[in-house]
């Protein structure tokens, strides 16, 4: 029995266009990132939820090609920030220059007005640059000589960092941290997947995903897949398994820092996109639980402690609610 | 918080069982009424503070009768202190206290509180139940802190394991077999530890009579601290030498004019000269023990004193020479036993008569605990061997006219205070304990009696026919030959051929006991021996001479016995003694082990047979002998249903889940989650605590596609049945999964996994 037949919140109609969007997505993506479905359902999770991601992975391993694919996706316009230590806050946010012949002063918009901004390897530019996306991130504006700037409705940040490049690093702060929706990790793709690489590179000189159509989704498709998202049902005992586990996270031994109420209503949304992924119109503990790993492997500041071992035993410290 | 979470289950029940320590101190000592109301108001409010609090979110003020019940329940041992001292009843304090102390662990676990509370009532009824198998003298009071500890280890196992469950499922094993095993074995620990310290029990007892009122467990208590200080007289008297001289708390002591053993043989006093205007007792006493202002206060009870405003109605005084007292002898130690005076080991066909001389001049003298024992050299050395199976009772001569001392069975030794002289003792040429070169033991005496407990495996294992003993009919004592015959009949008709002696003794004697009738001076009574076989009714002196035949028949060495017997039912319990009666008197019959020891056995129907207490092992033994058949039905039986109950628990839960399509599907697909999970718990796959179920569900049939497509199917309809908009989808799907994933599925499912 297929989620149309339901009686939902969202009409059949509605539901056929999220299903058939978010199957687009999916294939059009997966093409481009061969053997990671897991990571693109979360990454289209995360664009859903109106979130932004931090692409936490080794290099060459797909992070910059699947931020241009994802623009390219969405049909919106992808800007990329190559973060340095020289990188000034308004080479991001942008800046205003006197025009001599106008006589006033034009504001030149910066990367930041994109729809899609790819911030390479974030961690390498100062926090006071790193601070400049803070506002961008969490409100989808930018102020600018005292002016504010609203930025696209779907404004979505990829930022990436090299975690074994230390040296003239600067870390996250964990405001910036938890700015962000989610934290991936790519990865080597498996062995198929890699045989499907080499194979592509060889027989089609490059371009490696011409064979699959481009969604057609617009920017006005993805702002409406995103309301709709909003519109996903949680059941009041998904909602107080959710805050036990957020208040789990604030009262372990091993977590200086746990989920903030920010953090909580960004897993939510997490969860409801994961939901929409999964073809529901509702959200299940398991929801939940799928996207738990990155949604606090970003916020979680451990004492030492492996982030995952501590996400594992909070979730296994709370019950989810069962069938009853 | 769960109102009946198994955390609080496991605390009351290990309340209860606190409180039920407490019962066996009072219940054989306190007014029954008295008691068993109480015990019946804990249960009825235990029962109202459960009932009130399950029923919190019905009634409104359901809160308030739980705490007030509550309340009630921790008070209720002092409300009944109060009520029963107030009707002449009184409960000691210390009781009162104690069982106080249990209401309130059983209170603080009842008390919808934190598992903090919890911990407390459970710290609390661990220490109840501690102490009271502390200040107990009874060896069996273990078994409480025993049980205790088992539920406590069970409790904490369980709380520990839940809590690593949930911070490492991968690493709990989940099998139900697995908390059975750890209870298994640290009752193991446990028996080890018992066993290794079960020497030095009796000598590192903590507590000592004394060290609470009524402290001497559940086997002594004193009346007169029970009954509190009362007019005074009472007290007094328990206070200085009670032991030495005699009931204190009986007006025959009181008002006695005679001497006291403690005058007569003491050198230095000679005769007793009565002193005019001098407290009576006082006169068997040394200066050192007099406090005079207990002669004032004696006096001032008897009116001799001041003059007092307050008025209480004159008490009943009985003075001595009124009293006729028809107690041959008084006896404070366990009853339905009989007290030889008197044996014979011959027998001609017509009379008993001793040949065997016995006797000892010179009994051994050993100090125990600064009192002078006196023990008879042959029983001493397997006396002192073995301390812990020996009880000592308390004998008070009353009215006997013999210098022989009435004692039970297997007596080595005997204690009179003061008395440190050995030539006041003796061993008669028959083996019992006189007092030589007195015409009678004098009144009033109070004797400590030390004697061997005897068990029946040491019966079983002594117990030996000598064959070169065993009598041919004709020649069994040169009896007549038609007595003989009958003799011969008895134990024929037994049928015990093929047994062991002590069974084959049991069943004759057991034969004796129902085939004949005892009779006691009645025109009707047998006279002769071969009379009474005839007539099968008689005196119990011709069941002891039958039973000593039977037993001379078998191979086995016998003899006569005569004494008392201690009925049950003359035990007074405010007194403290069981007083025995000229028609008490009795005659039985011993027979010898092969290590020289007697055993007596009870031929006589009425007179309760003596009891031999047989090991845990023995007593298996013989249930398993004797229902070996239905033993080895139930084995059997038990181990197919171990082995085949994956079968039996799907079958049962198949019936149910068949029986269930009436439910409404929300109902349903509960059901069929919990009959899913059994199965797998059955299976050894349970649910990890933090695990999701439909997460659980998928990597469970995963290695199956069929199933894990109705596995999908299923977890689908569940979750929007649950946390989507709650439409019936399940009814079919669930039907599906419940077929489909049975024990025997999940167990391949799983062998597939490890594959």
């Amino acid at each position: 029995m297929t989620m149309t037949e339901t009686h939902s919140s969202l009409s059949g109609t509605q539901w056929h266009g999220v299903n058939s969007h978010v199957a687009s997505l999916q294939t059009f993506l997966r093409s481009v990132l061969l053997g990671k479905d897991k990571q693109i359902d979360m990454v289209i999770a995360c664009l859903l939820a109106r979130g932004h991601l931090l692409l936490d992975d080794l290099p060459g391993t797909g992070k910059t090609t699947l931020a241009k694919a994802i623009a390219d996706a969405i049909q919106g316009q992808l800007a990329r920030v190559q973060c340095t230590p020289d990188l000034m806050p308004a080479d991001i946010t942008g800046f205003s220059i006197f025009n001599q012949k106008t006589r006033d002063f034009e504001f030149n918009p910066g990367p930041v007005f994109a729809d899609v901004l790819l911030s390479d390897e974030i961690n390498r530019t100062t926090p006071r640059t790193q601070s400049a996306m803070l506002e961008a991130m969490a409100e989808r504006q930018v102020t600018i000589d005292g002016k504010p700037h609203s930025l696209s409705p779907a404004f979505f940040v990829i930022a990436t960092q090299n975690p074994i490049d230390s040296h003239g690093a600067y870390p996250l702060p964990e405001a910036q941290l938890d700015r962000f929706a989610i934290r991936l990790k790519i990865g080597y793709p498996d062995r198929e997947a890699q045989r499907q690489i080499l194979s592509r590179e060889v027989h089609s000189l490059g371009n490696n995903n011409d064979s699959v159509d481009k969604p057609s989704i617009s920017l006005d498709d993805l702002q409406r897949l995103q309301q709709q998202v909003r519109q996903v049902t949680v059941h009041p005992r998904v909602t107080e398994y959710l805050i036990d586990l957020v208040e789990a996270s604030r009262t372990d031994i091993s977590v200086n820092l746990g989920v903030s109420p920010r953090g909580m209503m960004q897993w939510q949304a997490m969860a409801q996109a994961w939901a929409i992924l999964n073809k529901r119109d509702f959200v299940t503990p398991c929801d939940i639980i799928e996207v738990a790993y990155p949604v606090l492997s970003v916020r979680l500041i451990t004492q030492g402690e492996a982030t995952d071992d501590v996400i594992a035993r909070i979730l296994n410290q709370v019950k989810p609610p069962e069938y009853k | 918080m769960k109102t009946w979470s198994r955390r609080r289950i496991e605390t009351i029940l290990l309340a209860l069982l606190s409180i039920a320590a407490v019962i066996p101190f009072r219940f054989f000592t306190e007014t029954h009424v008295c008691f068993l109301s109480e015990m019946s108001c804990i249960c009825l409010l235990l029962g109202l503070a459960v009932l009130f609090q399950s029923w919190c979110k019905r009634f409104r003020h359901a809160r308030h009768v739980t705490s007030i019940s509550i309340g009630c329940l921790c008070v209720t041992p002092v409300f009944f202190g109060v009520i029963a001292r107030a009707f002449g009843t009184p409960i000691p304090f210390e009781m009162s206290a104690l069982t106080t102390f249990g209401a309130m662990s059983l209170g603080l676990a009842v008390a919808d509180a934190t598992p903090r509370i919890w911990s407390l009532s459970l710290v609390s009824s661990g220490f109840l139940v501690l102490f009271c198998a502390a200040i107990s003298d009874d060896p069996k009071a273990v078994v409480f802190p025993l049980v205790w500890m088992l539920g406590c280890v069970w409790h904490l196992v369980a709380n520990r394991w839940e809590r690593l469950d949930l911070a490492m499922p991968e690493s709990v094993e989940r099998t139900w077999s697995l908390r059975p095993r750890i209870i298994l074995m640290a009752s193991m620990v446990l028996g080890i530890g018992v066993y290794a310290i079960k020497d030095r029990s009796p000598s590192s007892k903590p507590f000592e009579f004394g060290f609470m009122p009524t402290s001497g467990g559940s086997g002594w208590s004193d009346p007169a601290a029970r009954s509190g200080v009362g007019t005074g007289e009472q007290a007094i008297a328990a206070k200085d030498h009670a032991e030495s001289f005699g009931a204190v708390d009986s007006d025959i002591f009181l008002e006695s004019n005679e001497s006291t053993l403690f005058d007569m043989f003491n050198d230095s006093l000679g005769p007793p000269k009565m002193k005019k205007n001098v407290w009576e007792r006082r006169q068997g006493m040394n200066n050192d023990n007099v406090i005079p202002m207990h002669e004032n206060a004696a006096r001032t009870d008897q009116g001799t004193g001041g003059f007092s405003t307050d008025r209480l109605p004159a008490k009943k005084h009985t003075h001595a020479k009124n009293v006729r007292s028809n107690d041959v002898v008084q006896w404070d130690g366990p009853t339905g036993i009989r007290l030889a005076m008197q044996r014979y080991d011959t027998f001609d066909g017509h009379e008993w008569s001793q040949s065997e001389n016995l006797s000892h001049s010179a009994l051994t003298r050993i100090d125990i605990a600064d009192a002078p024992w006196f023990f008879d050299p042959a029983s001493r050395d397997s006396f002192l061997s073995a301390p812990e199976a020996v009880s000592v009772g308390l004998l008070k001569i009353i009215g006997l006219n013999s210098q022989r001392l009435p004692v039970p069975m297997l007596t080595a030794g005997i204690h009179i205070k003061a008395i440190d002289r050995r030539d006041f003792f003796a061993i008669s040429e028959d083996g019992c304990f006189f007092m030589p070169g007195r015409k009678k033991v004098p009144p009033l005496t109070i004797v400590h009696v030390a004697n061997a407990r005897l068990t029946e495996d040491e019966i079983r294992e002594h117990l030996h026919v000598k064959h070169g003993l065993m009598k041919s009919t004709p020649d069994l004592h040169g009896l007549e030959p038609v007595t003989a015959k009958m003799i011969d009949d008895i134990v024929q008709s037994a049928g015990v051929d093929n047994l062991n002696p002590l069974d084959q003794l049991a069943t004759c004697i057991g034969q004796l006991r129902s085939d004949f009738t005892f009779e006691r001076n009645t025109k009707d009574t047998a006279s002769t021996l071969t009379e009474f076989l005839q007539s099968h009714r008689g005196g119990d002196h011709l069941f002891a001479t039958t039973a000593a035949l039977i037993a001379e028949k078998l191979g086995l060495t016998s003899r006569l016995v005569t004494g008392f017997y201690v009925r049950p039912e003359s035990y007074e319990i405010t007194a403290g003694h069981a007083c025995v009666l000229p028609e008490d008197v009795h005659v039985w019959t011993e027979v010898q082990l092969d290590d020289g020891r007697w055993f007596e056995i009870e031929p006589t129907p009425g007179y309760l047979p003596p009891y031999y207490e047989p090991s845990l092992g023995l007593m298996a033994r013989q249930f398993a002998v004797a229902h070996w058949p239905l033993m080895l039905t139930l084995a059997c039986c038990l181990v197919s249903s171990y082995f085949t109950r994956r079968l039996w628990v799907d079958y049962l839960l198949w019936a149910v889940w068949y029986l269930s399509g009436w439910l409404k599907p929300r109902q349903r697909i509960r059901l069929a989650v919990k009959i899913i999970e059994t199965r797998a718990r059955v299976a050894g796959s349970a649910r990890p605590v933090g695990k999701s179920q439909r997460a659980w569900l998928e990597d469970l049939v995963q290695p199956d596609s069929r199933v894990a497509t109705a596995a999908k199917r299923f977890a689908d309809s569940a979750d929007s049945l649950f946390f989507g908009h709650g439409y019936d989808l399940a009814h079919q799907d669930a039907m599906e999964l419940v077929r489909l994933l049975r024990v025997r599925t999940i167990m391949a499912l799983n062998h597939k996994v490890t594959q």
